[in-house]
């Protein structure tokens, strides 16, 4: 196998040399391991981002021209013809229209970068957001006891040496995808990473140094280890201004949580550290009451999405080859609105995935005309994809994982062709 | 009189207390002194050890109070776990949500989604305005109501759970009680992160699991497979058995007519699917759901590798259906609310449905034919007794013997115990019928507990860095929420790891790049009294007296901090900076503004602040203060001696326990 480490050797690295007068031990450490510099390779990277509260598939990315979604929303249906008071549907392909408030995703699909995938869901049917989000997020949705998330599982597989950074979550818990045997890093802030003392620079120089030393010389491995890394990694991040940090590309992230945790892994990246595996959130998706049309709760949190996210394929633009995001949510939501102007709980929604090697410009899937005997149980979009065919395919094309039996245990299903070359 | 009195029967409760412990000691197979001699190890080293795995951490003067008593019967008394409380129960005085029932917390606290559903039923929201109205509107109309009806939010109650915890395990005399309380929880997880089981939590830790800590293994699997928590939790409160397997349909006719409408081809879309949609739901109620069969054996008894087969998971899974939970006033549970109103409670048992507290044993969802689990047969019409009778075999069953003991020698011996000593536990397990105190007497009188090898062998949790951090200075705590916000910052969210597992307890788990540099700067926050609500007296530790130098200091707060440690090679690592002149300076500085009196101005708490941002009454939530003199040592924040003992607590030593 091809050492991963090989980048290492790479600008990134140099940068950071010369910027804080040393390598990070781990980042030299790997870098040492590269024999043959021909075969320099740059890693995958990976980014998930679960939407939690289960977005509504049929109003981000809506089948327009059907009649019974027409009939059964009468408050929240938009069109694809340009009117006076709303802004229309984006056509996508005569058939899907995506939200107005995503116009950034056009382009991108229009370059045949962005796919998606239309009534992806669970072969599990609860509409508990607890239980569907678990199952999705520990990969086997039929067992709640499974102890590892499946971004775990596969950070386990990628078979390689790691850094500390190989795998890190923009929160302020362990998300369930990445509970596990893996070590992996769940942060808030960047900006945490230091030893804190309160208006006394020198005092806490000071301490960090006692820490470093007492850390070095201590019996147990784990925590000598871990503190080598801990100090390497705060004094890399030392090195850049983190708080300052200026995006490529004019690329604008809204102020938001999903903005600001994408920017921090925006900046993970380019620093080098190892970043293969991230993961972020975004709330607000359980549009009981009040939904809206083009403007409104569900047009905010499409805005957020979609802003986010193509702010970060800017910035990153000199990393498209080596990255894809992917969202997910738990469930998608009911085809009728209810009495408050909302939707409630349902089976299948859609995601969107992101990247250069995604076989993207297609709304994937099998979505049905949404007359009632073609809804599950009467009443919703029907999940006609298994999120782990998706996720294993993303997995093994992108990451190149070729394990699917440990990545999704009992799972035997195939990948749907999203990504390139499937 | 009421003092004669009292003194009068004082020697007498006396009396009893160490007649129980005594015989509890001989009658037990290892009522001998622990081995701690044979193993090198001094009185002290010993007490050093015990106390660092069966309490939260030493404050300072335990470890003497402990030899006093001597070791056997200091862990005696602990397993006994009725040692008085005053101070503590005068701390949780104000905590009035803790001690509610189920069914008063439903009252009180209903969830947001009950709250809007009683908002609408009452006519104080419409649905039409919800649509109308802007958000902040529709907030202030559904606070009226809340006000108006005297519910409170869920995050009081969920605070006050965080809140107790943290300080039941920093001041309760029965610390061992306080950790298995932990320990137990954690193995029969459930989490605060599933809407649908949060509010049932307080109860669930107060009524099924602390009472059960040291007795039989089984009562607490019985106990928590009852629990409305783990019933929701696992969601066995749906499974009920497949119609043809029922003894009696809820209501064939009302079933039948929607069939009927449902198969109609009705011209009305809206109604139709409206049909089609009820009759699933209710299909929706009449399936099986192994999640609590699976996770029963595979998590809490027999452990993954106990032998069973999936067809063992979905015959155990036929057996529970119809464990639910009883209907709560609020509403939670209607269907079966009016279920039993058909029938009439007093009418319940001759149907076969049992109602004990909160749980329902729903005869009408049971299924009543033949099972077989691990080769034993459960006859058809087994009904109630049938899932007692499994749970009680699953409990001591020869693989959760060993599956039990291997996870509590985890929990306080090493993270790789000896197979002999999982097997010694074991045998004493199967031989006690699950006594949960013989076998943790068993596991603390081998060998193997005091051997070299495992001292200091464990790396605390963050909640048990940050308790033990507290203890060890002997810290005032004023806002337990303050502490929760640091312990979740070093990974461990309390009551909210999402998965049955419950949190892995492994030192890997805990150390990671991204939280040992929190442990450390928890460690210097507390120490320099920059965590709100949290009132250390460093001067006090030491009697009020100076350290004569930086060395000295660390030398003096790390044994006070850490006794029986050898810290002679952190003193040398650190001695270059301890001599830094300027560091000299500062403690002279700090040690000058030593002993000054606390006035009660400054003992007023600050309050703390609820989600929905009006301010916490501290002092009806346990800012209880000590009246025992103490005195402010620390005014500046910054100072020297603060620094010394924030390395010391944020040192590699004190992560280890």
């Amino acid at each position: 196998m091809i050492s991963r480490k090989a980048f290492l050797k790479s600008g990134g690295l140099a940068l950071f040399g010369i910027s804080m007068g040393g390598i990070p031990t781990f980042l030299a450490e790997a870098a040492n391991l590269v024999q043959a510099p021909g075969l320099f390779k740059r890693k995958k990277i990976l980014v998930s981002i679960f939407q939690r509260g289960a977005m509504d598939g049929l109003m981000a990315v809506a089948p327009f021209g059907d009649k019974y979604l027409q009939a059964a929303r009468p408050g929240l249906m938009m069109s694809a013809a340009r009117t006076a008071d709303t802004n229309p549907l984006i056509d996508l392909d005569g058939r899907f229209g995506l939200h107005p408030s995503m116009s950034s995703f056009e382009s991108l699909f229009r370059e045949k970068r962005l796919a998606i995938v239309h009534g992806i869901g669970s072969p599990n049917n609860t509409r508990s957001h607890f239980d569907a989000q678990d199952y999705m997020e520990s990969g086997t949705p039929f067992s709640k006891g499974t102890s590892s998330g499946w971004l775990n599982r596969a950070v386990g597989l990628l078979g390689h040496e790691a850094t500390p950074f190989q795998a890190v979550s923009l929160t302020s818990s362990m998300p369930r995808s990445f509970y596990g045997d893996m070590p992996s890093v769940a942060i808030n802030n960047l900006q945490d990473f230091a030893i804190q003392m309160k208006g006394n620079p020198k005092g806490s120089s000071q301490v960090s140094k006692s820490f470093e030393d007492l850390y070095d010389q201590t019996s147990s491995g784990l925590l000598k280890e871990t503190g080598k890394e801990s100090f390497d990694a705060m004094k890399m991040l030392k090195s850049v201004d983190t708080k300052n940090y200026k995006p490529s590309s004019d690329a604008v992230y809204p102020n938001t949580a999903l903005g600001n945790s994408l920017k921090q892994i925006a900046q993970l990246i380019k620093m080098d550290v190892g970043l293969e595996v991230a993961f972020a959130e975004s709330g607000g998706w359980d549009t009981h009451f009040n939904q809206g049309k083009d403007t409104g709760v569900f047009a905010r949190n499409v805005t957020d999405l979609s802003k986010s996210i193509s702010a970060f394929w800017t910035d990153m633009t000199a990393y498209h080859d080596d990255l894809t995001v992917m969202t997910m949510t738990e469930f998608g939501r009911t085809v009728k609105q209810n009495g408050t102007g909302g939707t409630d709980h349902g089976r299948a929604s859609c995601n969107f995935i992101l990247g250069n090697g995604v076989n993207g410009g297609i709304v994937h899937g099998n979505v049905q005309a949404l007359a009632i005997e073609n809804l599950e149980d009467g009443r919703d979009l029907a999940v006609t994809t298994d999120f782990r065919s998706v996720f294993s395919e993303v997995a093994n094309r992108h990451l190149l994982i070729n394990n699917n039996k440990v990545l999704f245990p009992g799972f035997e299903g195939k990948g749907i062709g999203v990504m390139r070359g499937g | 009189m009421k003092t004669t009195l009292k003194y009068f029967f004082l020697p007498l409760s006396l009396f009893f207390t160490v007649t129980i412990s005594a015989s509890f000691i001989s009658d037990s197979p290892s009522g001998k002194p622990f081995p701690y001699k044979s193993a090198g190890l001094s009185d002290r080293q010993a007490a050093a050890h015990l106390l660092s795995r069966f309490t939260y951490g030493a404050r300072p003067g335990d470890i003497d109070a402990a030899l006093k008593i001597g070791l056997e019967k200091w862990f005696s008394q602990q397993l006994m776990g009725d040692l008085a409380d005053d101070s503590l129960n005068l701390m949780l005085k104000g905590y009035n949500a803790i001690n509610l029932t189920n069914n008063e917390v439903s009252k009180l606290y209903p969830n947001p989604g009950q709250i809007l559903r009683l908002a609408i039923k009452d006519g104080i929201i419409s649905q039409d305005s919800i649509v109308q109205t802007g958000k902040k509107d529709y907030r202030e109309q559904l606070k009226g109501y809340m006000l108006q009806k005297g519910f409170r939010p869920q995050a009081e109650l969920q605070r006050q759970l965080i809140n107790q915890k943290i300080l039941r395990a920093a001041y309760s005399n029965n610390q061992t009680r306080e950790l298995l309380t932990d320990f137990w929880f954690n193995h029969f997880n459930v989490s605060l992160t599933k809407g649908q089981s949060a509010e049932f939590i307080p109860a669930y830790e107060r009524d099924v699991i602390r009472p059960n800590v040291f007795g039989s293994f089984e009562n607490l699997v019985l106990a928590t497979a009852k629990s409305p928590a783990m019933l929701t939790y696992l969601d066995n409160v749906t499974s009920s058995g497949t119609p043809e397997s029922l003894s009696q349909q809820v209501n064939p006719q009302v079933q039948k007519r929607m069939a009927a409408r449902a198969s109609m081809n009705i011209a009305d879309t809206a109604m139709r699917a409206k049909a089609v949609a009820k009759l699933q739901q209710n299909k929706k109620t009449q399936g099986l759901n192994e999640n609590y069969a699976r996770e029963v054996m595979e998590l809490h008894t027999l452990g993954v590798d106990g032998g069973y087969s999936q067809s063992d998971v979905t015959q155990a899974a036929r057996i529970l259906t119809g464990w639910t939970v009883y209907p709560m006033e609020n509403g939670y549970a209607s269907a079966a609310k009016n279920l039993i109103e058909r029938i009439g409670e007093q009418n319940l048992e001759k149907r076969g449905f049992v109602h004990e507290g909160d749980f329902l044993f729903a005869a009408n969802r049971h299924d009543t034919g033949e099972k077989t689990v691990l080769g034993r047969k459960f006859p058809a019409n087994g009904g109630y007794e049938e899932g007692v009778e499994l749970l009680k075999m699953l409990a001591n069953h020869t693989s959760s013997a060993k599956f039990i003991s291997r996870k509590i020698a985890i929990r306080f011996v090493n993270d790789n115990p000896s197979q002999k000593l999982v097997d010694n536990m074991s045998a004493v397990f199967i031989k006690s019928k699950g006594n949960i105190a013989e076998v943790l007497l068993t596991m603390v009188s081998s060998p193997e507990f005091w051997n070299k090898e495992a001292l200091r062998e464990k790396t605390k949790s963050p909640f048990e860095l940050a308790i033990s951090a507290v203890r060890s200075l002997d810290a005032d705590i004023y806002q337990p929420y303050q502490l929760f916000t640091w312990i979740n910052k070093m990974g461990q969210k309390i009551y909210s790891y999402q998965a049955p597992t419950g949190f892995p307890d492994k030192g890997q788990y805990w150390i990671n790049t991204g939280s040992l540099l929190n442990r450390m700067n928890f460690g210097l926050a507390l120490a320099s009294q920059r965590i709100p609500g949290i009132r250390v007296n460093l001067a006090a530790m030491n009697k009020n007296r100076e350290p004569e130098s930086s060395e000295a200091a660390l030398v003096t707060y790390g044994r006070l901090i850490m006794p029986e440690r050898d810290l002679s090679q952190t003193v040398d690592r650190l001695r270059p900076m301890l001599n830094d002149p300027e560091l000299q300076k500062k403690i002279e500085v700090a040690a000058s503004k030593n002993a000054v009196p606390e006035t009660s101005a400054t003992m007023v708490d600050p309050g703390v602040v609820m989600m929905d941002g009006t301010k916490e009454k501290q002092s009806a939530q346990g800012s209880v203060k000590r009246n025992d003199g103490k005195v402010l040592a620390m005014s500046g924040s910054n100072t020297m001696l603060a620094q010394v003992v924030g390395i010391i607590l944020g040192s590699p030593e004190f992560q280890r326990k």
